[in-house]
């Protein structure tokens, strides 16, 4: 999974968000490292979509604007828990042979 | 005109590159999140976020252009297609070959629609047997 998409899921682990709230929670989660742009964004909303990861969760009109909420689905849910123990797992095993003495804090 | 009027026109002309399906279901919230990302008085869109959008909606055709095959009779004569791609890939290849060996360079251009055919043929084949 690529880490725009794992973060993207991360954002919406949290509870439904439209898509300027999407790119600044990707924003801070990452610590300003990935600032996805919309055309970028949506692409990948697209296909998380297609493939049933996500779904609408509802539509607002802000200011004559759309806003389309999207929420995880329950395999979504699962995708995102199953990535995370797995990078978990890697990160573990860095720690690990980096400092042999102590465990990972 | 407000500087926002003159960003918003020029985001939804490069909106415009999209397929029309996709900008059926996306345009509208796509230019909310660029209004929202937008820097107050600005009113030409970035350099970065236009280059975004083009390759996007490069992606996007690309990625309608090969997807699952779009009519019964090519799933139903498959294998004839993916022979027919990898011939014409093929005598491409030989042409571009045979043109390169006759000293003229533009020889080499012949490789892009075969690799095109081989692309299509490798396509066909992945989504009917899968």
């Amino acid at each position: 999974m690529q880490e725009a998409t794992f973060l993207i899921l991360t954002a919406l682990a949290g509870g439904s968000q439209h898509g300027y709230g999407i790119i600044t929670d990707v924003e801070q989660i990452s610590d300003g490292r990935v600032r996805l742009r919309a055309g970028t964004l949506y692409t990948a909303l697209d296909r998380l979509r297609a493939d049933t990861l996500i779904e609408v969760d509802r539509e607002e009109i802000v200011d004559n604007r759309l806003r389309r909420y999207y929420r995880l689905t329950p395999p979504g849910e699962k995708r995102l828990a199953d990535e995370a123990a797995r990078l978990r797992a890697n990160a573990v095993v860095a720690m690990s042979r980096l400092n042999p003495a102590g465990a990972m804090r | 005109m407000t500087g926002a009027d003159g960003l918003e026109r020029r985001y939804r002309r490069l909106l415009r590159l999209f397929p029309a399906e996709y900008r059926r279901e996306h345009e509208q919230e796509i230019l909310s999140v660029l209004m929202a990302g937008a820097a107050e008085g600005r009113r030409r869109p970035g350099l970065a976020d236009s280059a975004d959008l083009v390759m996007s909606a490069l992606f996007i055709r690309w990625r309608e252009m090969t997807r699952q095959p779009r009519w019964k009779w090519e799933r139903r004569h498959w294998r004839l297609i993916v022979r027919l791609r990898v011939a014409i890939g093929i005598w491409l290849l030989v042409v571009g070959a045979l043109v390169l060996g006759a000293g003229y360079w533009w020889g080499v251009v012949m490789a892009l629609p075969a690799a095109l055919h081989f692309y299509f043929a490798y396509r066909l084949r992945h989504a009917v047997q899968s």
